[in-house]
């Protein structure tokens, strides 16, 4: 944390460096990695040459493995095998005992914690923890790619992913030491990498079939904008299901009799693949071969289509869901984004292209387009591309609202409004002498709060009695630009406040992330913890030259003669032991200055930023 | 980063004369530049104090850009910064005349999809408020210019009325169109 500004404004930095930085896909199913190298956008694969991750850890006796390994640990050892973390990813223990029928693990709820864990023979994990491991890999095979330290990244989440998920998504970031630069909306993601936001202003949308799971996205570019007007789908149907339903097609052929486990996976396999070649050809040649059983058929595409056609007409009907939620006709699309390795089947393509009466755009591997569009915001985030001002500006998926009297959502922010953003309103008490009041913070479209996702609950207390409708409490929600929220409420008359940070009611509490960081730090190379030391004590220096350039400037207007004295004792003692202290104590007196100074820090603030909004009083709070 | 002066209005911000009538191509295009200059996007790598301030700053462009890009809200920031009180939302009208057209207009609306051609009554009514917003918005203009704040409250007041109307409308016909 940079504790004071230092360089006069408009002053340059130093001259441009090439800055390595990675856009990730991190999916249901798999999850990708992609960078922009020498002005191309490349996925990085592994030494086999796959560039999809299967999303899927393995905790094993013998460590932790993650992607194709863990994959195939599944079936035989399915409880240490976790895959679909991300269907977990900000989710309470209702949420996941509905998961609980679909999933095979143990999860446990630890005391003192919301968040819900998976027992493994390793210990138990929340679903950020799992995914850290997922980006984890990811990160490794970036750093070996790239042959250096990745300066920055950009992650992917579904549109719709709620507050508490993208907090998840963030967490899982800070775990994995990941220097995060934005959290990207997947179908803005795709649009990006096929370049639309160069196009005119228009309406797109984007159809992602996954493997689990299907997506639709409508999206308006209006003058470099990109809002996401409505999102839909379906969240268990993908290309598995045509799968199964091609399986199905030859256990009916077969007459296999008894069909045991093993079977059935040779089944799904044989499906699988015929499925893959009839992207290309007519008709494919059936073989399975299990134990003594041999069947051998042929299969042509119009039997194949005649299968799946009621799988996609689901998926039609939530389009059209999706159109009629942005209140705009089928015909006002521009452009269709096709995502997902299912769209990769031909069907899928003619239908949508009839649905929507135009060509869908797929002339990009489908699988990689996500990843590859993280990538392109990631470069010019990195500042790699000076001469390219692209800009993503992004709304708020959903509406954040307030819990009112009768269990009421009243909105406070509405869906759709640009981010970053920041509103207040204000409310009074309802009880005679009420001295605190209880705010309940909730995401979501519906009017009863119980139909909302509630994402925080806080107090503020301390005020003095007054007669009901008497105090005016004023509640401040600010989204900041990856769509995450903070709150603070302040009584008008008597100035109490409370700030908080939207820790979803879900959420890992910073204690949590903390010790799940220093747990992994445990772990870490002695080049790590080098690398940390070295970092710190640039840091460390840098706070020194900070304070010292601040007191310099406006230390005496600023400070009485104490504080100063005061923020130099920390100061001097930082300095005395910067070459020889461990990271842990170079952080504790980095942080004994910010602590000392943090009086000061807000006065340099509000010197700045004195008339502070126009009356519209902004609170300081960190995001 | 330098921070912009917090004490300008939303028009002194986007550059922009302070009347009601305004070019929206402009206001899009000062949008584009002042995001431009301040999002978070373009501090990725900054310190934490300029993360911060371009949070709040491109926050502050963003509510005003909001306020000046409808036609509602701007009528009501114009009496704002010229020293009008506003009434808050809940305070009702005593023009008896304009609560009459009020009920008449939720009627006809309500009424719409009963008749013979739902969508082609739609599209009268639709036609009707427009030309009911765009005379309103005339009047505010006037009372405005000549100074005299209340009557223009009024006025901008009646706008949001229509502007309301406006949006059931459009639910409505979204619904007669899907079935």
């Amino acid at each position: 944390m940079a504790l004071l500004q230092i360089s006069e404004p408009g002053e340059s930095t130093a001259p441009h460096q090439h800055r390595n930085s990675i856009g990730i896909d991190l999916g249901t199913t798999n999850s990708l990695v992609a960078t922009v190298r020498s002005g191309e956008v490349v996925c990085l694969a592994d030494e086999d040459g796959r560039s999809l991750l299967p999303s899927v850890v393995h905790f094993g006796a013998t460590g932790t493995v993650v992607g194709s390994q863990a994959l195939e640990l599944q079936s035989s050892d399915p409880l240490n095998t976790i895959s679909s973390i991300k269907r977990m990813m900000g989710r309470g223990r209702e949420d996941v005992s509905q998961l609980g029928n679909v999933v095979p693990y143990e999860f446990v709820v630890s005391a003192g914690s919301k968040v819900p864990r998976i027992h493994t023979r390793s210990g138990d994990f929340s679903a950020v923890e799992i995914s850290a491991e997922i980006l984890k890999a990811l990160h490794d095979r970036a750093v070996q790619s790239t042959g250096g330290d990745i300066d920055g990244v950009v992650i992917t989440v579904p549109a719709y992913f709620d507050d508490a998920q993208r907090q998840a998504t963030r967490d899982a970031a800070t775990l994995t030491g990941l220097n995060l630069f934005r959290l990207l909306n997947e179908p803005t993601a795709a649009a990006v990498a096929y370049g639309l936001d160069q196009n005119a202003d228009g309406l797109i949308a984007v159809y992602d079939l996954g493997g689990g799971t299907f997506d639709i996205s409508i999206l308006r570019l209006n003058q470099g904008v990109f809002e996401v007007l409505a999102t839909g789908g379906d969240s268990s149907l993908g290309g598995d299901d045509m799968d199964h339903a091609l399986g199905e097609w030859i256990i009916e052929q077969g007459n296999f009799g008894d069909i045991n486990t093993g079977l059935a996976r040779r089944i799904l396999l044989a499906a699988r693949n015929a499925k893959e070649v009839l992207t290309d050809t007519n008709s494919a040649e059936i073989v399975i071969e299990h134990e003594q059983q041999r069947w051998q058929g042929r299969i042509d595409r119009d039997q194949f289509e005649a299968l799946i056609q009621p799988l996609l007409k689901k998926t039609l009907t939530a389009c059209r869901r999706a159109l009629r939620d942005a209140g705009i006709s089928k015909h006002d699309i521009g452009e269709v984004v096709m995502v997902g390795g299912s769209t990769r089947v031909p069907l899928v393509q003619a239908m949508v292209g009839e649905f929507f009466t135009r060509e869908p755009m797929c002339d990009l591997d489908p699988d990689q387009v996500v990843a590859m569009g993280a990538a392109i915001q990631a470069d010019i985030l990195a500042g790699n591309k000076p001469e390219n001002d692209m800009l993503l500006l992004d709304v708020l998926p959903l509406s954040l609202g307030i819990e009112t009297m009768g269990g009421l959502s009243e909105k406070i922010i509405q869906r759709n409004s640009s981010i970053p953003v920041t509103r207040a309103q204000e409310f009074t008490t309802f009880k005679d002498g009420q001295t605190a009041m209880s705010i309940h913070v909730v995401q979501g479209e519906r009017e009863l709060v119980s139909d909302c996702r509630s994402l925080a609950h806080f107090e503020l207390r301390g005020f003095p009695p007054m007669n009901a409708g008497a105090a005016r409490i004023r509640v401040t929600y600010q989204v900041d630009a990856d769509g995450l929220m903070s709150v603070s409420a302040e009584e008008l008359t008597s100035g109490v406040t409370a700030d908080i940070i939207v820790k979803p009611s879900y959420g890992l509490t910073d204690v949590e992330i903390e010790s799940m960081l220093r747990a992994s730090m445990d772990h870490a190379r002695e080049d790590i913890i080098l690398r940390l030391l070295k970092e710190q004590q640039v840091e460390a220096s840098r706070v020194i030259e900070a304070i010292d350039a601040a007191l310099a400037q406006d230390g005496e207007t600023l400070l009485s003669e104490s504080e100063i004295a005061q923020i130099r004792e920390h100061r001097d003692a930082l300095e005395a032991v910067i070459d020889t202290a461990s990271v842990e104590e170079l952080k504790r007196l980095i942080k004994a200055i910010e602590d000392a100074s943090e009086a000061y820090v807000a006065r340099r603030m509000n010197a700045s930023v004195k008339q502070a909004l126009a009356g519209k009083q902004i609170d300081e709070v960190d995001v | 980063m330098q921070s912009p002066d917090f004490s300008q209005n939303y028009f002194e911000l986007f550059g922009l004369d302070p009347v009601f009538e305004l070019d929206s191509r402009r206001l899009q295009a000062e949008q584009q530049r002042l995001q431009a200059t301040y999002h978070p996007d373009r501090y990725i790598s900054a310190d934490e104090r300029d993360k911060r301030l371009s949070t709040q700053v491109a926050s502050w462009v963003n509510q005003a850009y909001e306020t000046l890009q409808d036609p509602v809200k701007r009528s009501r920031y114009l009496l704002e910064i010229s020293g009008a009180t506003i009434p808050d939302d809940s305070s009702t009208t005593s023009d008896a005349e304009f609560l009459m057209e009020q009920i008449e207009l939720r009627e006809e609306v309500e009424t719409c999809r009963h008749s013979d051609d739902p969508l082609q009554r739609c599209e009268q009514i639709e036609t009707r408020l427009e030309q009911r917003a765009d005379q309103l918005a005339a009047e505010f203009v006037s009372h405005f210019e000549a100074g005299e704040l209340d009557t223009a409250m009024s006025s901008s007041r009646k706008m949001q009325f229509i502007q309301r109307i406006q949006q059931q409308l459009s639910e409505l016909q979204f619904e007669l169109e899907d079935n």
